[in-house]
């Protein structure tokens, strides 16, 4: 390697702070080359593509000329406005509601001795494959207000009339999307978790602090920044969800920004423009929330692995193990066993109307989607190559551009991580319209191939892989680059042979947190499939749109098995590593 | 052989199904001397956009294509009517040229690609055979009937022995708080429905309705979902023939035409003006009024496009009754449905 601008000890002494360094003037050529890279991509997934979103956004849908009238409507119209506060209630309690289940059972999986830890964590995991559309109407199907099997239950054992609950309700549809967001807050806390060596609390404990004072006064506050990356992405999740406010809110006569933006789209004619133009006050929102995140989280360190880190150790719950595994199996049993076990009953009924029964059995459905159909087939190798694909190039990407941000190797270190977030905001079905007008026509030309669904996903997921690396880069001290870089290892060398091991299991939790969401994804793929790139989830959709619900289920419960195969053998991959459980899937 | 076979079959059960296979080897030879498919063969391909009839109906179509006419590769997007139109309207503006067949439920879709001069005219020749209420749809033949569509009123029949004999009956106190129904903002086939309602009765009808408490879902087969679950007795607006395919595979369910008429809406198809493949498109569409499309339709109960292929239990549209929304000021219309539904029953 060439020459490096500075020499490690003068960089340090300039800003000891940061390890690399931060000057594009002293940049090492190879790391220009990396910034290159990385700058190009982004202007051609993101900035390109949004470009185009805005540009829609300011056209009117009737005359296609330049106009503000949509921004003009989206702040004036109650019909419009209304459904934002909806949202933002909707969103607001997925967020909390997700912290509040999902990071206490990230500690008790991480750093406890509660038993079945590795069955909460894989249930909880795959929790995140379900659809939002499909894990609605397993809801349905349990708690219907007239029908729903929990309420039969609740009326039969109680001898009430009324039912227990609800799910057309607000209330309902927080409850189902929560326990659907909290993967995203469990994987990402519990990941840090793992990281964060013990002898802060160590000393904590030799100055007399108890094993809970500990928890609240050190553990807790080294894992913030971990949580409000969860709470933030659970919140975005309760923006930009369709299936479940679809399903459940519909009845309860109330709408959200997702499905008036599915109403504009299926009005004739269509208002495209005016759905690009309302979701720039979701895009405001969220910019609200990641500055909130820097406030909040300022200066301070949390630095979680440094040079002098022995193993984690687990916090003996003695006779709160079981109430403790009773509270992590919350997430599991309503987001996997319940609403399965209905969807598997219904997809093993050759007609579902009818109840259960021996003479109501059948595999016929199950046969139907494996061997009987060609268009599944191509569906379900269609997604699963789109999302190693799309999650391979997102962990790729979201681990350097944090890395360069983490460490700030770049001077506009913001404008990268806002670039990195700024997709997840945008509600699929928009992203869909923006890739297409920008990859379609020359030079680019990618309409009908792979490339274009692949690069849809990579930039819609981006800012998974990207909050996961940067929670991850952020508890990993400096100190130990700072060593190598000393010694002489150049920028490159140190961060692949001390960065990148102490990543490893952490980034598998992020390709997994990407790829689940890649497989489930419906709206982002739905403006850019063709006969031959068709995904399993049009397939699924399709399924419920033509009322075939045996057909649908069964297609979920084989979702959900292969995702499950899935997440097993990435906890595989990660047993056999020095530290046990470093990262996001454990030992 | 395959002649053989299908002559017996032909004379030992009378079946539609093994009729419609079998007599394709019949037809194939027939089929080479047509120049229109020798034409569809040099282009090789037919990439079909439709969002009438559900998946496995659309799949059964493309399949008896393909056995009919050998050499024609067929690739078939099946998404929601508005989804796809939305997707080739965006495909015209990129200037894309990808989609040879579109047929979707909503008959403005193709009014709109017509002024825009989108479209391709072609008629074919066997749309003679269409019931003669469905013919001529546009008179410049750049589009036609593809699809055929009820909507009456469905219910539980082991809970209601007697159910509502039509639309207005539905209002009576009897149903108060046992409905379920679509939305107009997410069924093309429940907007149609309000319309409607609205020229037959007023607005008077949807207050009145809602007054009835009705459980307001998505799409017109959310009724189906809510009678079979138990959630709510009897479904307005509802889908007539997957209603009876959902009797047919023993589901506890049933429809009834209402007395003050079934509402009919056409699904339409056309070729868009810049199809890449035409021949293949003008032949596929001929296709649909074969007799062989009529007896899949049949099998799958929906209305047939032909009056000698009767449908479910022996149906045809000439018996029913049925009511269809003058297509004249159809947009604005619908517009107007859609307003007045969320102002009355949200």
């Amino acid at each position: 390697m060439s020459a490096v601008a500075s020499t490690p000890v003068e960089r340090m002494n300039a800003s000891p702070a940061f390890t690399l360094g931060q000057r594009l003037r002293h940049l090492h050529p190879g790391k220009a080359m990396v910034v290159a890279v990385v700058l190009v991509l982004l202007a051609l997934l993101i900035v390109y593509p949004f470009g185009w979103v805005i540009s829609n956004s300011l056209q009117d849908d009737a005359t296609q000329a330049w106009s503000v009238a949509n921004y003009m409507r989206i702040f004036s119209e109650r019909e419009l406005i209304r459904p934002v506060l909806n949202s933002l209630l909707l969103a607001a309690a997925v967020g909390i509601l997700s912290v509040l289940l999902g990071a206490p059972a990230a500690w008790l999986v991480a750093r406890s001795d509660m038993p079945a830890r590795g069955l909460v964590r894989s249930l909880t995991i795959a929790a995140f494959v379900t659809p939002s559309f499909v894990g609605a109407t397993a809801w349905i199907l349990l708690a219907a207000p007239n029908s729903g099997w929990l309420n039969n239950l609740w009326r039969a054992s109680a001898g009430s009339d009324t039912a227990l609950f609800n799910i057309y309700s607000m209330t309902g549809t927080i409850f189902v999307s929560a326990i659907y967001t909290v993967p995203f807050t469990f994987t990402i806390v519990s990941s840090a978790l793992e990281s964060m060596a013990v002898e802060l609390e160590d000393a904590a404990t030799t100055l007399g602090s108890g094993t809970w004072h500990t928890m609240f006064s050190v553990t807790l506050p080294l894992a913030l920044p971990s949580i409000l990356a969860g709470f933030i992405l659970s919140f975005i999740q309760g923006v930009t969800l369709f299936g479940v406010p679809a399903f459940l809110l519909a009845p309860a006569r109330t709408q959200v920004v997702t499905t008036k933006l599915a109403e504009l789209y299926q009005q004739f004619p269509p208002q495209l423009n005016l759905a690009a133009a309302y979701c720039i006050p979701l895009l405001l929102m969220t910019a609200t929330l990641f500055f909130a995140r820097r406030r909040l989280l300022g200066r301070k360190r949390y630095t979680m692995i440094s040079g002098k880190s022995r193993g984690s150790r687990r916090v003996a719950l003695g006779r709160w193990r079981w109430p403790a595994l009773a509270f992590a199996l919350f997430v599991p049993v309503t987001a996997i066993v319940l609403p399965y076990a209905a969807l598997l009953l219904v997809s093993l009924s050759k007609a579902w109307g009818r109840g259960l029964g021996l003479d109501n059995l059948t595999l016929a459905w199950y046969q139907r989607v494996l061997v009987g159909n060609v268009e599944t087939r191509t569906a379900i190798v269609n997604s699963f190559t789109f999302a190693i694909a799309g999650a391979t190039a997102c962990v790729l990407l979201g681990t350097v551009v944090a890395y360069l941000v983490e460490r700030r190797a770049v001077r506009a270190a913001s404008l990268f991580s806002g670039l990195a977030t700024l997709p997840i905001v945008v509600p699929g079905v928009v992203l869909s319209v923006g890739f297409f007008a920008a990859f379609t026509k020359p030079p680019f030309q990618l309409y009908g191939t792979a490339w274009i669904l692949i690069a849809a996903f990579t930039a819609a997921f981006l800012p998974i892989a990207f909050a996961q690396a940067g929670a991850l880069i952020k508890g990993i001290s400096p100190d130990l680059e700072r060593v190598a870089r000393s010694l002489g290892a150049s920028e490159a060398l140190a961060f692949r042979e001390i960065t990148a091991p102490l990543l490893r299991n952490g980034l598998i939790a992020a390709w997994l947190l990407v790829f689940i969401p890649i497989i489930r994804e419906l709206s982002v793929a739905v403006f850019l499939i063709t006969s031959s790139t068709n995904v399993m989830t049009t397939m699924i959709y399709n399924a419920k749109d033509g009322g075939d619900y045996e057909a649908l289920c069964a297609m979920s419960v084989l979702l959900i098995l292969s995702t499950l195969a899935l997440v097993g053998i990435a906890q595989l991959a990660t047993r056999n590593t020095a530290r046990g459980a470093v990262g996001g899937i454990p030992a | 052989m395959t002649q053989h076979i299908t002559r017996r079959r032909l004379v030992q059960s009378g079946a539609a199904l093994g009729a419609a296979f079998g007599l394709s080897g019949l037809q194939q030879a027939a089929a080479q001397d047509d120049p229109l498919y020798q034409a569809a063969k040099k282009e090789g391909r037919l990439s079909m956009y439709w969002g009438s009839y559900e998946q496995k109906t659309a799949e059964e179509i493309r399949d008896a294509f393909k056995s009919r006419y050998p050499g024609i590769e067929v690739g078939l997007l099946r998404q929601a009517s508005q989804t796809i139109y939305n997707k080739l309207r965006l495909e015209l503006q990129n200037g894309v040229a990808e989609c040879d067949s579109l047929g979707t439920t909503n008959i403005l879709h193709f009014v709109e690609l017509k002024k825009a001069n989108a479209l391709l005219a072609h008629v074919p020749p066997d749309s003679q055979i269409l019931p003669s209420s469905l013919q001529k749809l546009d008179s410049d033949g750049t589009y036609h009937v593809g699809a055929v569509s009820l909507t009456g009123i469905n219910f539980q029949p082991a809970k209601v022995k007697k159910p509502p004999v039509g639309w207005k009956a539905m209002l009576e106190d009897e149903w108060q708080g046992k409905i379920t129904i679509g939305s107009p903002t997410s069924s093309g086939d429940v907007a149609s429905w309000v319309v409607a309602m609205r020229t037959k009765y007023g607005d008077d009808f949807l207050r009145r309705l809602a007054k009835q408490k009705p459980k307001i879902g998505q799409s017109n087969v959310d009724t189906v979902t809510d009678i079979l679950s138990g959630e709510r007795l009897v479904g307005a607006a509802a889908p007539f023939s997957y209603t009876l395919a959902q009797k047919a595979a023993g589901n506890p369910i049933d429809v009834v035409a209402p007395e003050d008429d079934l509402i009919l809406n056409l699904g339409v198809m056309g070729i868009p003006r810049n199809a890449p493949h035409p021949s293949a498109a003008k032949l596929f569409h001929n296709f649909m009024y074969s007799r062989e499309v009529s007896q899949i339709l049949s099998k799958n109960f929906w209305p047939t496009l032909r009056s000698d292929v009767p449908w479910a239990e022996g149906r045809t549209l000439d018996k029913l009754k049925w009511y269809r929304n003058p297509p004249d000021s159809l947009t604005a219309e619908v517009a107007e449905g859609i307003a007045k539904w969320k102002e009355i029953m949200a």
